[in-house]
C-alpha cells in the first residue's frame, strides 16, 4: 500500500503520534548542511518542515536509539541489601526519517546482539519497542557511498533483515507513504482528520525517476566498483599498505564512535548508593588499550594493527560470515575525520 | 537488564597461597554453576570490575569451584586483597570445553607453564574421573623457580598414578630442587607418546606458548590434534563486545581453546 498526503497532513499525524511516542527526528539548525538527531515536542513541532527529510542521514547515528552510548546492563549487590531500580521507558520509541545507511546498521547489530548464542536485553527490548519510519535520500553527497556496499538510497521493503514500518518518499509537494509492516499500518490508524489517498501511477512514476536520479548521482560520485573478492584482498594486505593510507591519523577515535556499524563495548562497574551497576559504554577498536591483556601484553600495540583489525571486522569477517559489509557507506568518518582519511581510497587501492 | 551480565555471588571458602603471587579462590556458588573442563568464568570483585579465569578445580566437583590466579592487574589485585568469608560476583560458565570425547582411547599430553596450569588441572581431573577411558595422560609443566610451581603437593600424588606420567622443570633451580632445569621446552625433546594419534594441550605464558607449539609441530603431533589456550582481552564474555577478536573468531565464544589448525594463518595469534 503506498498513499500520498500533503506536508500539513503529515505534520497532523506528527501530532497525534506525539501523544503516545517519544519521536526522534532530524532536526536542522541555523546554518547547518546535516541534520542532528533529534527529539521532537509540540514546540519544535509548529516549526517543523519537512524538507529536512531531504538531507542526507543525521550527524549521529541512529543506532544511539537502540544501543545507547553509555547503558546500564546489571543491578546487582555484594550484600542482602535491596537493589537498584532498572530504568523504565515509559512512551514506545518512533524514528522517523531513518535513511538506509542507518538500517543496515541495526541489522549489523541484530547480528552481533541478538542472533548469536546470546541475547543483549536492552537491544531487543529497543528493536521491538521501536518502530521506524524511512526515508528515501533524494540527494547524496560527496561523502556518501551507500552504493559501494550493496545499498541503494532508499528502503525497498527489507535492509538484510530489519524493516522499516514504513517509508517515506518526497515528490514536488506532496508525501508518499508506502507501509511495509503491520505495525505500521497501525500506525496510520490514528490519524483523526487526516485524509490518506492511494498513490496514482503518475506519481508513482516520479518516485521512481527521483530515485534513479539520485542513484545515478551516487554512480557518478562512486564510479569504480569496489574488488569483487575485497575481503580476500583486505586479509592478505601488508603492513606497508595500512601504514601508508592510515598516516594522517591522529587516533582522536571520532570514525569509530561515529560509526553506525560499531558494535564494540565495555563494561564497567560503578557503585551508586547500596548497589552496583554495570554500565555497557561503546568502545572503540582504535584505542591502544582495547586489546591489551592484564599484565601489559597488547596483540594490537602498534597502530596499524589496529587500523588492519578495523578493516577485517567490517568487511572482511563480517561480510564472509553474514554476507553483507558492516558498513553501510555513510560517509560520517570521513566527514568527522581531522587526518581526511576516506575509506574509499583505501578501499579502492586494494 | 540483561540476565548474562548480571554476577551470582559466590562465597569464598578458603584462599590457598601456592605460590608468592599467585593464590586459589576456593568458592561456593550461591546459585547452581556447572561448567566443563576448558571453559570460563568472569569473576567480579565488587567495585573493581571483572576479571575472566577458566576454574582449575575439577568440573565434577558440585560443592565448590576452585580458581587459581595470579596477581598482575586490576582486577587480580583487587581479588587478592580479600579474605574468607567475602564474596565475589560470577557470571558463566562460557566458550567451548576441551573436547574430551576426542581424548578418548588416545593419550592426551598436556604441556603447562606456570600459571597456565590452572585449566590443565581442571582438565587432569576431568580426565582422572574417567581415566581408563584414555590411553595415557602425560604432563609436562614448568615454572620460573622451585617456589612458582603451583599444585606442588598434587603433582607429586599425581607421579605416583599408573598410567599418569609427570614430568616438571624450573627455569632456574634452589638448593632443594633435585628435578629438571631448564625451559618446559627441554621436557620435550623425548616425546614418549605416538605423535601420530596423540593430543597435545598447552597452557602458559605467550612466549613459552609458541616455542611449545614449534617444538610440538617438529616432533611430529598433528595440526588439529594440538589444542592452544588463547589469552585475549574480554569484556562482555557472550560474543557481542569485540575485546577477544582473533582473526575470524570470537575467542570467548569459538575458544578460549583452538587447535593450531584452526589459527594457523593468523599473525602473532599468541600476543
Amino acid at each position: 500500500m503506498i498513499f500520498v498526503l500533503d506536508e500539513i497532513s503529515l505534520r497532523n499525524l506528527f501530532h497525534q503520534w506525539l501523544l503516545n511516542y517519544k519521536i526522534f527526528i532530524p532536526e536542522l539548525s541555523n546554518g547547518q548542511k546535516i541534520p542532528n538527531l533529534a527529539l521532537l515536542d509540540k514546540e519544535k513541532l509548529e516549526k517543523f518542515s519537512t524538507t529536512v527529510f531531504l538531507n542526507i542521514r543525521t550527524s549521529e547515528p541512529l543506532k544511539a536509539v537502540f544501543s545507547l552510548p553509555k547503558e546500564k546492563v546489571a543491578i546487582f549487590n555484594d550484600k542482602e541489601e535491596k537493589e537498584g531500580k532498572e530504568d523504565k521507558e515509559e512512551k514506545k520509541n518512533l524514528v522517523i526519517g531513518a535513511k538506509v545507511c542507518d538500517l543496515r546498521p541495526l541489522a549489523v547489530l541484530k547480528k552481533m546482539y541478538l542472533e548469536k548464542n546470546f541475547v543483549l536485553e536492552e537491544f531487543r527490548e529497543k528493536l521491538e519497542n521501536t518502530l521506524i519510519i524511512s526515508a528515501d535520500c533524494p540527494f547524496p553527497q560527496e561523502s556518501c557511498f551507500c552504493n559501494l556496499v550493496g545499498l541503494k538510497p532508499y528502503a525497498e521493503k527489507e535492509v538484510d533483515g530489519i524493516i522499516a514500518d514504513l517509508n517515506l518518499s518526497f515528490i514536488d509537494n506532496k508525501i508518499l507513504i508506502e507501509v511495509f509492516t503491520k505495525k505500521g499500518e497501525d500506525l496510520l490508524k490514528d490519524r483523526i482528520g487526516v485524509k490518506l489517498e492511494e498513490a496514482d501511477k503518475e506519481i508513482l512514476e516520479k518516485q521512481k525517476a527521483i530515485r534513479k536520479k539520485a542513484e545515478d548521482y551516487l554512480r557518478k560520485i562512486n564510479e569504480k566498483d569496489l574488488a569483487e573478492n575485497i575481503s580476500e584482498k583486505i586479509l592478505v594486505a601488508k603492513e606497508k599498505f595500512w601504514g601508508e593510507l592510515l598516516k594522517t591519523c591522529v587516533e582522536c577515535f571520532g570514525c569509530l564512535y561515529i560509526c553506525p556499524t560499531c558494535f564494540c563495548f565495555l563494561l564497567g562497574d560503578f557503585f551508586v548508593e547500596n548497589h552496583y551497576e554495570r554500565i555497557k559504554f561503546w568502545d572503540t577498536c582504535y584505542h591502544p588499550m582495547y586489546a591489551r591483556v592484564a599484565g601489559g601484553l597488547n596483540p594490537r600495540a602498534e597502530f596499524y594493527k589496529r587500523g588492519r583489525n578495523r578493516f577485517h571486522c567490517k568487511f572482511a569477517n563480517f561480510y564472509l560470515e553474514y554476507n553483507f559489509y558492516a558498513c553501510s557507506g555513510c560517509g560520517r568518518c570521513f566527514h568527522v575525520c581531522m587526518g581526511k582519511i576516506d575509506i574509499r581510497k583505501i578501499l579502492l587501492s586494494l | 537488564m540483561s540476565k548474562i551480565f548480571t554476577p551470582i555471588k559466590a562465597k569464598i571458602l578458603e584462599i590457598i597461597d601456592e605460590t608468592p603471587t599467585i593464590k586459589t579462590f576456593v568458592l561456593k556458588p550461591e546459585e547452581e554453576f556447572n561448567f566443563l573442563a576448558g571453559q570460563f568464568a568472569a569473576l567480579t570483585c565488587f567495585g573493581i570490575g571483572e576479571g575472566f579465569f577458566t576454574p582449575s578445580s575439577s568440573p565434577y566437583d558440585k560443592e565448590k569451584v576452585e580458581f587459581t590466579i595470579m596477581k598482575v592487574g586490576r582486577v587480580t589485585s583487587g581479588l587478592f586483597n580479600l579474605k574468607k568469608g567475602d564474596f565475589v560476583g560470577l557470571r558463566g560458565p562460557f566458550g567451548k570445553p576441551y573436547p574430551l570425547n576426542k581424548f578418548e582411547g588416545r593419550e592426551v599430553f598436556i604441556v603447562g607453564g606456570g600459571v597456565g596450569m590452572a585449566p590443565l588441572r581442571s582438565l587432569f581431573l576431568a580426565l582422572l574421573h574417567d581415566l581408563p577411558k584414555y590411553k595415557k595422560v602425560y604432563i609436562r609443566y614448568g615454572a620460573r623457580t622451585p617456589k612458582d610451581l603451583v599444585y606442588k603437593s598434587s603433582l607429586f600424588e599425581w607421579q605416583k598414578i599408573e598410567n599418569v606420567d609427570v614430568e616438571l622443570t624450573v627455569d632456574v633451580g634452589d638448593e632443594g630442587w633435585q628435578g629438571k632445569v631448564g625451559v618446559v621446552t627441554i621436557l620435550l625433546d623425548e616425546i614418549p607418546c605416538d605423535v601420530n594419534t596423540a593430543c597435545a594441550v598447552v597452557c602458559g605464558p605467550p612466549l613459552m606458548m609458541k616455542f611449545t607449539l614449534q617444538k610440538l609441530l617438529e616432533k611430529g603431533f598433528h595440526e588439529d590434534n594440538i589444542y592452544l589456550s588463547m589469552e585475549k582481552n574480554m569484556s562482555c564474555a557472550v560474543g557481542m563486545c569485540g575485546h577477544c577478536r582473533l582473526g575470524k573468531y570470537f575467542i570467548c565464544q569459538d575458544g578460549p581453546v583452538l587447535t593450531y589448525k584452526e589459527i594457523k594463518d593468523i599473525e602473532d595469534p599468541f600476543i
